[in-house]
């Protein structure tokens, strides 16, 4: 798919590089939200993807990971549901899947800890994986793009190909619960205070705002369920974003993206207007590369993003 | 030893309009926890400064704060994990709660929705009628063991995201208790429980997992999904938005393999509720208008026969 590579002084980097010596392979889990209504986080990470000189081998066959809602009926069915996606990763040789969603990584994350750590549960997956001629060895990690970023390629490394800095502009980062919490989980970082986004924010060329809100939930599990409760989680959330100077906000979660974006308007009436645009985590990183701004689906938000771009000069 | 410096939240409901702070200065050995710390102050500082504690080791769950604005046990919190290079720690009341002295709150909203679920055991029959005490296997208690564990300390109550914007939500604690007497085999009201509890916004959870940091293990987190599974596998309360949708999302998956967003938020608000669609509209049309309203019908995944084999393996018959 892409035929970029790395910079040359890659190699003598501190960070884990064992595959550097060739393009590097991943699993790719892109999530049902990045196929349905957040399609430009899709082509954004594939056109990330290319920039950072990767291949993201998408897992086509791959079914929902559960999403934290069939858990809530059945958390076997959750369970080999992943099983399954983890098995075609097997079978292709592929030992990393990357995902885009704070919830497909929480979720996945977790049935494969259950895989791993209960031979019983092991067991249970493969009878029925045998069923349809598939196996899982419990060779597969799942990890976010937003890990692989600074453990694949390296924060020193992404600061190098920034070809388009962003001039300061000031990142609130919203994280999504599932890609920090529970610890013992993700556990990739602290759970209390995570700092990748702010790290990522820095390296290409932004200013990471520091607020309270950063790993709180954005309400998105409940928005049906009562009137006005996920909005307001969303209201306060970005209040706090806006007061301490926020210009735009960040999240690796299409979920939390659908939420910030979507619910701010009717917040107002309880937070006052926020109006912060919100960017997935590839479309920011992406245009920083060098990725042109017209192909980042940017015109699919509902809070334009592009204003403050223009502000900032980033792009015309 | 070490100075520490205590930068305390301080309010008296009675006399104060507005909080202030106050900078307390001790020297005291690292080692000491935040709550020994606070103790310190009280005896050898300020006498006024009010605080709840009993047992000092995590078991009476009194000292919830927060603490550099993470809630916790004072008492399980050593100072040396949360000063900064300044011997700064910022110790606040819980938020979620009515503050009433210093770092005291008012408790009663937590507690009244642990009494609405009744805690206690309700048997089908009179204990008199028993000749020998009421027996729980071995493998029915460990289900409650970590329910039990539960010492009321609130903190997963003010941690709760839900609750700091809609307080009607039961909150994760009461709910998690809710599940040690709805597992309990010698408990005859579990039905009624179940409705209870859905009643109090069970499906209002939010899933953000910002109660597992629980100081006693009671995940309940991990509870509250048990207690959902419970209500769906009792077939109740399926007329309701929260059930509507696990069911419409399983429904989905084992349809397309995918997670079909249209349908799921037809599913779950109600495809005849012409109030609740109309509720939605503008914020669908607002999508529309960007052309980013998820497909209407979604072709399966490849090889999606696979994914019902999975259901129809470990589905539970109803």
């Amino acid at each position: 798919m892409s035929t970029t590579l790395l910079p040359e002084d890659q190699a003598t980097d501190s960070h884990r590089h064992s595959k550097s010596s060739e393009m590097r392979r991943y699993g790719f889990f892109p999530g049902c939200v990045a196929k349905e209504s957040c399609k430009e986080l899709f082509n954004s990470t594939m056109l990330l993807a290319d920039k950072l000189g990767i291949e993201l081998i998408e897992l086509t066959a791959a079914s929902c990971c559960g999403a934290s809602v069939v858990n809530d009926t059945n958390r076997d069915i959750a369970r080999v549901l992943n099983a399954r996606t983890y098995a075609q990763a097997e079978a292709l040789g592929l030992d990393d899947v990357i995902t885009i969603c704070s919830t497909c990584t929480g979720h996945m994350r977790a049935a494969n800890k259950e895989l791993l750590e209960n031979e019983e549960r092991m067991t249970q997956a493969n009878s029925i994986l045998r069923k349809f001629g598939a196996r899982y060895d419990g060779s597969v990690m799942v990890r976010h793009l937003l890990w692989l970023l600074i453990d694949d390629i390296g924060l020193d490394n992404l600061r190098k190909m920034v070809v388009r800095p962003l001039n300061g502009l000031r990142v609130a980062p919203f994280y999504g619960c599932h890609i920090i919490r529970p610890e013992k989980v993700n556990g990739w970082e602290s759970a209390r205070n995570p700092h990748s986004l702010e790290d990522v924010i820095e390296a290409i060329g932004g200013e990471p705002v520091d607020y309270a809100g950063k790993t709180r939930c954005c309400g998105f599990h409940i928005q049906l369920e009562k009137d006005g409760v996920a909005t307001s989680m969303v209201g306060q959330n970005m209040r706090i974003a806006k007061d301490r100077g926020a210009e735009a906000v960040i999240t690796p979660c299409p979920l939390c993206h659908l939420a910030l974006d979507g619910y701010q308007q009717d917040a107002a009436a309880r937070w006052g207007r926020t109006d912060l645009p919100t960017f997935h985590l590839p479309q920011l990183v992406a245009l920083a590369l060098g990725v042109s701004a017209d192909k980042l689906g940017l015109n699919k938000h509902l809070i334009d993003p592009r204003s403050i771009l223009v502000e900032r000069e980033l792009i015309a | 030893m070490a100075q520490v410096k205590l930068d305390i939240f301080r309010y008296d409901e009675a006399v104060d309009a507005v909080p202030h702070r106050d900078t307390v200065e001790i020297d005291v050995p690292v080692t000491m926890t935040v709550l020994d710390a606070l103790e310190t102050a009280k005896a050898e500082v300020d006498g006024s400064i009010s605080f709840r504690r009993s047992c000092r080791s995590a078991i009476c769950g009194s000292c919830s704060m927060n603490i550099n604005g993470v809630t916790g046990l004072a008492c399980k919190t050593p100072c040396k994990t949360v000063m900064n290079k300044e011997g700064v720690i910022q110790i606040d009341p819980m938020p979620n709660f009515q503050p009433m002295k210093d770092l005291v709150v008012h408790m009663d909203p937590f507690w009244d929705k642990y009494t609405r679920l009744k805690p206690y055991l309700q048997p089908a029959d009179r204990d008199e009628d028993h000749e020998r005490e009421r027996r729980v296997s071995p493998a029915d208690m460990k289900k409650l063991v970590d329910a039990a564990n539960c010492v009321m300390c609130a903190t997963c109550y003010a941690l709760c995201p839900v609750v700091s914007v809609d307080p009607s939500f039961a909150g994760p604690a009461a709910i998690a208790y809710a599940y040690r007497f709805i597992e309990d085999v010698r408990d005859s009201k579990k039905n009624e429980r179940l409705a209870q509890i859905n009643e109090d916004y069970l499906w209002l959870c939010a899933h953000c997992y910002a109660c597992s940091y629980c100081p006693k293990h009671v995940e309940p987190h991990d509870r509250i999904v048990d207690v959902k599974r419970a209500t769906v596998e009792a077939g109740l309360l399926l007329d309701h938005p929260g059930p509507r949708h696990a069911l419409v999302v399983n429904k989905t998956i084992k349809k397309t393999g995918m997670l079909a967003e249209t349908e799921v938020i037809q599913g779950t608000v109600g495809r005849f509720n012409f109030v609740g669609l109309m509720k939605i509209a503008p914020l669908g049309l607002r999508m529309a208008a960007k052309g980013k309203l998820p497909p209407p019908f979604l072709k399966p995944i490849p090889k999606v026969d696979e994914v019902r084999t999975i259901f129809e393996s470990l589905e539970v018959p109803t």
